[in-house]
């Protein structure tokens, strides 16, 4: 027995203890994020944890959510959008699926139904729980004709009666998507999909409360807004500024240590590189930087470090015909135009070998499918006096009497139109014909390209992909796509290896097989392959740029996990930052 | 020669030849004029007002047809946007959504209908739909910000830039305000923009937010001028201080080398009553021709210094609602312009018929 003199100071030193363990974090942790934890010990403060993007001060806006438009996302560019939700599934560095919102899914022996199941605990920033019935809400959303929802392709044909929910023929309850408890999701499909949980990636919930209360756009006032992700609104002047912070209230897979992310406006396409060099902005996508700003980066050892190279979405640049109609219904003549196509010439004199590479196929090196051994390449690989003889063989010798071509190009970037007047330039020197180069207004090339009969005879255009898997790349070239081109063993061997639930191999050796009659058949003439990237401020670090598989350490797409490990290092204090003015 | 033989001698206020005037229907008004119990010169300014009006009325009926038809005749619309369009039930559901699918003559009445209670439909392209007049009520404000104090500085420089140069005319004050001038008409506003931003905003740091030249007047009000608005004011003001200069010098001296102002001279008045009973009351009748028509374009703002300033203001949706395709933003901006020009020449008849009281609105004078 202790006396009650020791007992007593005993129980003042237990008691002291307990409050110098309250206290002493407090003061020895300072510098911890919105949830208490810690930021790494190269971390800058917390106030400095902030991150600002330019956003296109010109482009058609309409939400912060994809659930409400995919082509019209608020500062689209500069990832202030889709912060307010998690997707189902999410894609690590190297694009394998990985648990998101959903803890776990799985299919049933058929391969019809799929059964996702909600990681429990996560909660809207108003308090209640985020449940599957958020999503049914969300997917009912976009298949509703009264939204007009913008990417609604994206399940025509895989969710069962989304197509004919698009159509108005049945509601937007009878889809195929179900929530059978808070906690579970079922799907099911028109047939086996094995590629559906890719699909589900990018598109975050609404809250079923809100949307019912308050329509899609309560998202853009703060006063209504409600997040179970990673941010919340805090601040939306149309056109001025969107202002996201960090939601206490998130307990999902991603919690950032960011404190606050912007989206400013102004000048994206010219002005994002001199806002970058002025310290305004943290990050720069390649597709705002000129060949001009690119010098300047290769030239400065440290901006040249900061730019991270991936593979985008693996984007490929090609010319297309319209074989319905002469010339190009015939294949000889082209093969010939592909076959005149100097593409190694073009990759290295005219778009740079760090920007992409020669592409002899659609499915880019790395993409599932992809050609890795470079069995295409000799079919429409550069062999001039081959496509001479190709061109004669068609009753074109020397290019006499073929009908002068209009090459149309997308609303193209000067940049990215250089690209296809030199390949107009290589095609019109090997063949003798005579090729102009129109470069469109987006909307209009659109209109002429999907026009039935085609208004475009001869094009350019890129394509890039949804989803990682090839029945999304590969979709656009059946018959019922984009493109003037028919090939009825292409068609059907795609839409079997969509649905294939075999071997998964045996599955990518049928896309293979489909990716060689495209090439032989000369659906289009492949010109390269797109290395993509993102020049970043030297202060900025994160989990996410840990090297993939191939050894690159950069802000993959579709890597949204990455939002939850960038932060701003200590050295920032050395920059004359947006954050010290 | 500045003056007709017979003018300024008689009554001193030499008449500059207006031709802009004389196609008015100078009997109609006249009719009316005997008409009508009041005095004529009132009666005759109401009546030119209203007949002003009624075709300011056709005017803006006229633009919108063409406009609207020729909008709906151009290719592409609103929503190709995606990689790879839209299948037909979602572009169905797309043109259902935004009232596209209906015929365009069954449109454009449904838009005059809205337009004569100012009702111009909703954006297609802002966040949100919200209405056209919304739009154009939260960013008007901001360009007609950066536009009167573009007007502020490039009138006011302008003209004493111009006055100064005439008065001392061929002299090297002459040759640098010809310098400015030419400079400022020469050069693209979008090279001037960007040599003043690597300057100022880049190697300088100017431009910041929350640096005032004139702050506000209570704590808690807006500024009266930034920083903000230094750059984009320089840069838009350029040209319109450049046109104005050159006029204000072409027709002082003009002025000043006329007849009635040597008579002004021999006659003993002062040079300050020259400067200002003759030869600028004469010199403002150009000038007004030239200056006045900027003004519409200064209120409505322009893309290029908007998108390049980050001004969130109207000037960007006159280039973007028509790239966009946001059609009821392309109606209901080109008929705020058409207003503005209408009214801007209305103005200035009026202000010719002020500064010189012998030149009559419809082509009647008081002599």
């Amino acid at each position: 027995m202790m006396s009650s003199r020791r007992a007593r100071a005993f129980a003042a030193l237990l008691i002291g203890a307990v409050l110098l363990a309250a206290v002493v974090p407090l003061f020895a942790q300072d510098n911890v994020d919105v949830y208490g934890r810690p930021l790494p010990d190269d971390s800058a403060p917390y106030a400095d944890q902030v991150w600002t993007q330019l956003c296109d001060s010109t482009r058609t806006e309409s939400s912060l959510s994809s659930v409400v438009s995919v082509y019209t996302r608020i500062c689209g560019d500069a990832q202030v959008f889709d912060r307010f939700g998690d997707s189902l599934v999410d894609l690590d560095e190297n694009l394998n699926l990985i648990p998101a919102a959903a803890e776990s899914w799985s299919v049933s022996e058929d391969g019809l139904t799929w059964t996702f199941n909600l990681r429990p605990g996560q909660v809207w920033s108003d308090g209640t729980p985020l449940t599957m019935n958020d999503y049914v809400a969300s997917y009912r959303f976009m298949v509703d004709p009264v939204n007009a929802y913008d990417f609604v392709w994206m399940w025509q044909g895989t969710i069962a009666g989304w197509s004919e929910a698009v159509a108005g023929e049945i509601p937007p309850e009878e889809i195929g998507m179900v929530a059978v408890d808070d906690l579970t999701l079922e799907v099911t499909t028109d047939g086996p999909a094995p590629y559906l949980p890719g699909t589900l990636y990018f598109w975050p919930p609404l809250q079923a409360a809100a949307l019912a209360e308050f329509g899609p756009d309560y998202l853009l006032d703060p006063a209504t807004a409600v997040s179970s992700g990673p941010f919340i609104l805090t601040e939306f002047v149309p056109g001025d500024r969107v202002i996201i912070e960090a939601n206490p209230t998130y307990n999902g897979y991603r919690k950032p240590f960011l404190r606050e992310m912007r989206g400013i406006y102004g000048d994206q396409l010219n002005g994002s590189f001199l806002a970058f060099q002025n310290y305004d902005i943290d990050q720069v996508s390649y597709v705002h930087l000129s060949p001009a700003d690119f010098e300047i980066v290769a030239a400065d050892p440290v901006l040249s470090a900061n730019y991270r190279p991936n593979f985008g979405d693996f984007r490929t640049d090609y010319l297309l015909f319209d074989t319905f109609t002469a010339p190009f219904d015939d294949v000889n003549v082209r093969l010939a135009f592909a076959k005149a196509l100097d593409r190694e010439a073009i990759v290295a004199n005219v778009v740079g070998e760090q920007f992409a590479i020669p592409a002899y196929s659609f499915l880019a090196p790395g993409f599932p499918a992809s050609d890795t051994d470079g069995s295409l390449q000799s079919i429409q690989g550069f062999d001039c006096p081959a496509a001479q003889q190709l061109l004669a063989d068609a009753g074109y010798a020397d290019g006499a009497g073929f009908p002068a071509q209009e090459l149309k190009l997308r609303g193209e970037s000067e940049s990215r139109a250089n690209w296809f007047v030199a390949a107009a330039a290589s095609i019109s020197d090997c063949l003798n014909v005579d090729i102009t180069v129109n470069n469109q207004e987006f909307s209009a090339y659109m209109e002429g390209l999907l026009a039935r009969p085609t208004t475009t005879q001869f094009g350019a255009v890129s394509y890039g992909m949804d989803y990682l898997d090839p029945s999304n790349m590969l979709g656009v070239w059946v018959s019922t796509g984009r493109h003037s081109w028919r090939n009825a063993e292409f068609d059907t061997l795609v839409e079997e290896a969509n649905n294939f639930t075999g071997d998964p191999m045996e599955r990518l050796e049928m896309y293979k097989a489909a990716e060689r009659i495209l090439v032989e058949d000369v659906g289009g003439i492949f010109l390269l392959h797109r290395i993509q990237g993102n020049l970043f401020q030297p202060y900025i670090a994160g989990e996410c740029f840990r090297p993939d598989n191939q050894g690159v350490g950069a802000l993959h797409w579709g890597n949204d996990w990455c939002w939850g490990s960038f932060y701003i290092t200590a050295d920032v204090a050395n920059y004359p930052t947006y954050r010290s003015r | 020669m500045g003056c007709p033989p017979n003018c300024g001698l008689a009554s001193g206020k030499p008449l500059h030849k207006i031709t802009r005037f004389e196609h008015e229907p100078i009997s109609a008004i006249s009719t009316n004029a005997l008409l009508s119990p009041f005095p004529s010169v009132l009666y005759f300014m109401i009546n030119f007002l209203l007949r002003r009006l009624l075709a300011l009325l056709f005017v803006l009926l006229i633009v919108s047809v063409l406009v609207f038809f020729l909008m709906n005749a151009v290719p592409g619309g609103p929503f190709s946007l995606g990689e790879r369009g839209y299948t037909p039930d979602a572009l169905a559901n797309l043109e259902r959504k935004y009232g596209l699918d209906k015929p365009v003559w069954e449109r454009y009445l449904n838009f005059l209908r809205g337009a004569v209670v100012l009702d111009f439909g909703d954006s297609f392209a802002v966040a949100g739909n919200p209405p056209v007049t919304a739009v154009i009520a939260r960013v008007w404000p901001i360009t007609l910000h950066v536009g009167l104090y573009t007007i502020i500085v490039s009138f006011g420089l302008g003209f004493i830039f111009g006055l100064v140069a005439a008065y001392y005319r061929n002299g090297w004050i002459d040759n640098v305000v010809t310098l400015i001038a030419t400079a400022g008409t020469a050069v693209p506003n979008f090279i001037i923009a960007t040599w003043l931003l690597l300057i100022f905003g880049y190697q300088i740091g100017w431009g910041q937010p929350s640096k005032w030249i004139i702050p506000p007047i209570l704590g808690t009000g807006n500024a009266i001028l930034s920083w903000d608005y230094f750059l984009p004011v320089i840069t838009y003001a350029l040209l319109p201080l450049g046109l104005v200069a050159r006029y204000t010098r072409a027709s002082v001296s003009d002025a000043l080398n006329a007849d009635y102002v040597r008579t002004a001279r021999a006659k003993g008045l002062s040079e300050r009553s020259i400067m200002f009973r003759h030869v600028l009351r004469n010199a403002m009748i150009p000038i007004i021709t030239v200056v006045l028509p900027q003004i519409p374009n200064l209120l409505t703002g322009s893309l290029f210094i908007e998108v390049v300033y980050g001004i969130n203001g109207l000037g960007k949706f006159f280039v973007t609602s028509i790239t966009n395709k946001d059609y009821p933003m392309i109606m209901g901006l080109v008929l705020l312009i058409a207003f503005f020009w209408s009214i801007t020449y209305l103005v200035t008849d009026i202000l010719y018929a002020l500064i010189d009281p012998r030149i009559r609105v419809g082509g009647r004078s008081r002599a």
